[in-house]
């Protein structure tokens, strides 16, 4: 024993690539980060064009922000718009989730690939489908066809999540809930759902991000009450405006709480699977 | 109350299939159950005995056939109208709900008056002994516990029939053989019938009052546990149940008491049974292993067989051993006896292995059981 | 006997087929809302969109036809005018090569990930790098701009530090739209290739060690070989986003960013110019319509090379 602690631990050689690798993931991580840093540092800062030498801590951006009132207003209509389509979606995407999950039908596989269908299919070509029709029938440029045309985008990812979980449910819970005496509709209620509860939270907060960050459609179909990123890219094609930084730090903040609450409600059983899986 | 039909029978399977595409699952079976009786469904897997319980439960439709509850046709009554309750291999809780939340599912699931549903709860657990563990969640929870929840939750409900798939396959041996023991005595306490499907025959012989063995989707023997053990009705039963050696041969002579049989490994002499085969008829001879008995070698007597010991394996007070007959067949033999004798014996020797005529039957011409187990649907009929 | 008789009783109702769970009207009940929606607000515009591609605008009143006009007005200004067909080969010649530099460089994050990572840490280090994905695209997309421009965050810099002459001018050309591109695919790109390296199983390359490689040896007969189908998978991935993505090519590209092609712009800026200059949506339509067959060529292209790679490297 004494022989054996006496002895230096021999040291493990320098792995070359392993350094290689670490230093290439820093840098990576500066190109990642480097655009939300920049953003958020000059929302903070006095200087008029973002660079170069700081000019100081002031607020004068978000005091502007809020003067000139368009990006606010917009981002309030995007807090209307977001959180009612992913309320929807979650809905739909639950039902079909639900659906596929359960029953064995002919299709399903085709059904599953045409729900996926509008995330494969560039926002550019959705946007001019989707002005094209609510342009016949008279419902473009309002946030409602930006309301009606986001659920179509974001039921995917919502019913995504929500199936994630229900694999997740063994099919004899339903079956002893049944065997005990429930129906169909006391099944879903007091042991679908409940189990199926950390999936539609997940799933409602990754629809709400998918809508909330959407520029595309929104521009083609949302006309005079612009989402906010429509509505910054209205500033932005027009001049440049430090203002911009401010509005970016306050959809980071919003877009920070939806990411940690995904990560928190979905991490756990995304982990899990993947331990079984091993 | 509406006036029922009376049956002396808790469960009747008539004539009940099950097709998924071109295979069949349940090929025509039929049983019944009586009152209070314990029976345990017992085959390989993949068998039909699952099968047969989902479709008991009304989880599982049927091709062919009906089901009987007490004398009422429930053949088409889907599962949460049916008086039965199903008690999962992986308990199937709620996830979400704590104990008391689990066993109480059932009795909320109408209009209820809360501290009556409370009064069952607690009555119910305490007779699986769960009355301290009401307010866990489900997840803190052993396996023996959960099977407990599984089975008070199925039994709170007050079911005509209790089915159970397999309860206790995921629990450790010891855990195994308590809850025995514990299914036994809440089964005789409540007088009500449990239907238990395993494939595990420790499990079916040491509970069941009668065994139902299936193989291929068929019925191949009902009988309480000592026939089944003893007297196999088929070939099959014989290979699946016990530690058997089976010889193939065809009937040699009648000779009094004794039928002989000429086979591979030689002519062995058998108590005769009841009916008797024809001469030349090709018959299954069973020995069960711990019927056979090393001997000194070079004595060849009667049912006197040359084999070479290929392997063994010492289990606390008895010894298994594998041999090999010089045609390939193998035998297993098993002796009540130290290790000390067991290792005289080395590997690869020879040596010869015997049993008594009064010890070996023919497979499908047994002799009478004895009386004292008779069967209770037979007397009925 | 006495039950035989109770039981033939019970016989003579003839048993009704019972309902087995898998046919419930659920099953219709959670479907027709999101096939309704899809059906009236994803199928019809889509079908709509290739049918409007024949319409045609008189008097800024479209008219519903079927005309050839304008895909005929289309294919005469594909080189000369609004030079549609460069616009295409631009789209091409931009996303391709933004494909390769974003799934290199997403493949050397994800080998770092994996491979230099102890293993607790890799599941925070790729948190960190798919974070970026969650916030606002136009705001990344933003930020680059102040990043890149002329007098922006990088070259204020170099000019502090007195580095003047390393300036960057990379803003409104298209070098600066495949940085954007890369920054916007490189999360999705740094998933798809972490899961293809986490499905290679680590004895294998403990086996080749065993066997005397070097490292070296390792990733170029190990690792690269049986990380093919996904680098297919990410490549085709990020050159189908690239073809149909439009900020870039706005916002950083400016429009008709500088190339080795020339001074044109990507046909995805292209045909949002085109729209929000005349409001011509049968022409607008024809263009989504030749952009959508584009994509469908690479589609094709990519899963013949995708089911070459996995055979080649199936056991």
């Amino acid at each position: 024993m004494t022989a054996a602690t006496a002895l230096p631990a021999p040291r493990e050689p320098i792995n070359r690539w392993k350094i290689a690798g670490i230093v290439w993931l820093a840098i990576g991580y500066v190109f990642l980060f480097i655009p939300l840093v920049v953003l958020v540092l000059f929302s903070f800062q006095a200087n008029k064009f973002p660079a170069l030498p700081l000019q100081g801590f002031s607020l004068r951006w978000y005091e502007k922000l809020w003067r000139d009132g368009t990006l606010i207003d917009a981002l309030g209509h995007s807090m209307i718009v977001s959180p009612a389509a992913a309320t929807i979606a979650t809905i739909l995407g639950f039902l079909a989730a639900y659906a596929t999950t359960r029953f064995e039908f002919k299709g399903k596989s085709l059904l599953a690939a045409f729900l996926a269908l509008p995330i494969l299919i560039p926002p550019l070509i959705l946007g001019v489908a989707f002005l094209g029709l609510l342009a016949r029938v008279h419902l473009s440029g309002t946030l409602f066809s930006v309301f009606l045309t986001h659920v179509v985008l974001i039921t995917a990812p919502a019913m995504v999540v929500i199936q994630l979980r229900l694999a997740q449910m063994p099919r004899s819970l339903e079956e002893a809930a049944w065997d005990l005496g429930a129906t169909e509709w006391q099944t879903l209620r007091k042991v679908v759902l409940p189990f199926a509860l950390p999936g539609i939270l997940g799933g409602w907060l990754l629809a709400f991000t998918f809508s909330f960050d959407e520029f595309m459609i929104a521009w083609f179909v949302s006309g005079f009450d612009p989402t906010l990123p429509v509505a910054i890219y209205s500033v932005l094609v027009a001049m440049i405006d430090p203002s911009l930084n401010a509005i970016g730090t306050i959809v980071f903040a919003i877009s920070a709480v939806a990411l940690i609450g995904i990560e928190l409600l979905l991490l756990p059983y995304v982990t899990e699977k993947n331990v079984e899986e091993e | 109350m509406a006036v029922e039909p009376q049956s002396p029978y808790d469960l009747e399977i008539r004539n009940v299939s099950k097709r998924f595409g071109a295979a069949t699952a349940v090929d025509d079976v039929s049983f019944k159950v009586g009152r209070g009786e314990f029976v345990a469904v017992m085959g390989p897997s993949g068998c039909g005995k699952t099968t047969l319980l989902r479709m008991m439960a009304g989880l599982e439709g049927m091709s062919a056939g009906r089901i009987y509850i007490r004398g009422r046709d429930v053949s088409a009554v889907p599962v949460n109208l049916r008086s039965t309750r199903l008690v999962w291999q992986n308990y199937a809780l709620f996830p979400h709900l704590d104990v008391f939340g689990n066993i109480a599912f059932g009795l909320t699931l109408q209009p209820y008056d809360r501290p009556v549903v409370s009064g069952k709860v607690k009555r119910m657990a305490a007779l699986v002994g769960l009355t301290e563990f009401l307010d866990r969640r489900v997840g803190q929870l052993s396996g023996g516990q959960k099977q407990r929840v599984g089975i008070a939750r199925a039994l709170v409900t007050e079911p005509e029939i209790l089915l159970l798939d397999e309860p206790l396959s995921a629990l450790d041996a010891h855990l195994r053989l308590r809850m025995q023991g514990e299914l036994r005595r809440i089964q005789q306490q409540l007088g009500i019938s449990f239907v238990y499907v395993t494939h595990n025959q420790i499990e079916a012989f040491s509970m069941a009052d009668r065994v139902v063995v299936m193989n291929k989707g068929k019925i191949e023997q009902i009988d309480p546990p000592e026939i089944i053990y003893n007297f196999p009705k088929t070939r099959f039963v014989a290979s699946f149940v016990g530690a058997n050696n089976l010889f193939e041969g065809s009937v040699l002579s009648h000779d009094g008491a004794f039928t002989t049989v000429e086979t591979r490994e030689g002519r062995l002499s058998v108590l005769a049974g009841d009916t008797r085969p024809a001469i030349g008829e090709a018959v299954t001879v069973v020995v069960q292993a711990d019927k056979l008995t090393r001997q000194p070698k070079g004595i060849l007597g009667e049912n006197t067989l040359k084999a070479t010991l290929r392997g063994r394996e010492y289990a606390g007070s008895q010894n298994i051993y594998l041999l090999d007959l010089p045609t390939g067949a193998e035998v297993k033999l098993v002796a009540q006896e130290s290790m000390a004798v067991a290792s005289r014996t080395a590997l690869n020797a020879e040596v010869a292995v015997h049993f008594p005529a009064e010890a070996a039957t023919i497979i499908g011409y047994h002799r009478r059981p004895p009386e004292a187990v008779a069967d209770i649907s037979e007397a009925a009929e | 006997m006495t039950m035989a008789a109770a039981n033939t009783i019970i016989d003579i109702e003839p048993a009704a087929r019972m309902r087995t769970p898998n046919d419930s009207p659920l099953k219709i009940i959670c479907l027709a809302p999101t096939l309704v929606w899809f059906g009236a607000l994803f199928a019809v515009p889509l079908i709509a969109l290739l049918w409007a591609g024949f319409w045609r605008v008189e008097n800024y009143q479209t008219i519903i036809t079927f005309s050839l006009e304008n895909y005929e007005q289309v294919a005469a200004n594909f080189f000369a005018k609004s030079r549609y067909g460069l616009a295409l080969v631009q789209t091409f010649w931009v996303a391709i090569t933004g494909g390769i530099f974003a799934v290199a460089f997403a493949y050397a994050v994800a080998l770092a990930i994996v491979y230099a990572v102890p293993q607790r840490w890799q599941r925070l280090a790729l948190l960190f790098a798919i974070a970026p994905f969650w916030s606002s695209y136009i705001l990344r997309v933003y930020a680059w701009q102040t990043v890149l421009s002329k007098n922006g965050v990088v070259n204020s810099f170099l000019k502090m530090t007195g580095l003047d002459w390393a300036r960057l001018d990379v803003i409104f050309t298209q070098t600066a739209t495949r940085i954007g591109l890369v920054h916007y695919l490189a999360p999705i790109l740094i998933v798809i290739l972490y899961v293809t390296l986490t499905n290679i199983d680590r004895a294998v390359i403990e086996a080749a060690r065993d066997l005397g490689s070097t490292r070296w040896q390792v990733f170029k007969k190990i690792i690269l070989p049986l990380s093919g189908f996904g680098l297919t998978v990410a490549g085709s991935f990020a050159v189908i986003i690239g073809m149909g993505d439009a900020l870039c090519g706005a916002l950083l590209g400016g429009g008709a960013g500088q190339s080795i092609i020339g001074k044109v712009p990507l046909f995805a800026s292209m045909l949002i110019s085109d729209y929000a200059s005349a409001t011509n949506l049968p022409r607008t339509a024809a263009l989504a319509t030749i952009l959508v067959l584009a994509m469908l060529l690479v589609m094709w292209a990519s899963f013949a090379i995708g089911e070459r790679v996995r055979k080649a490297t199936a056991e």
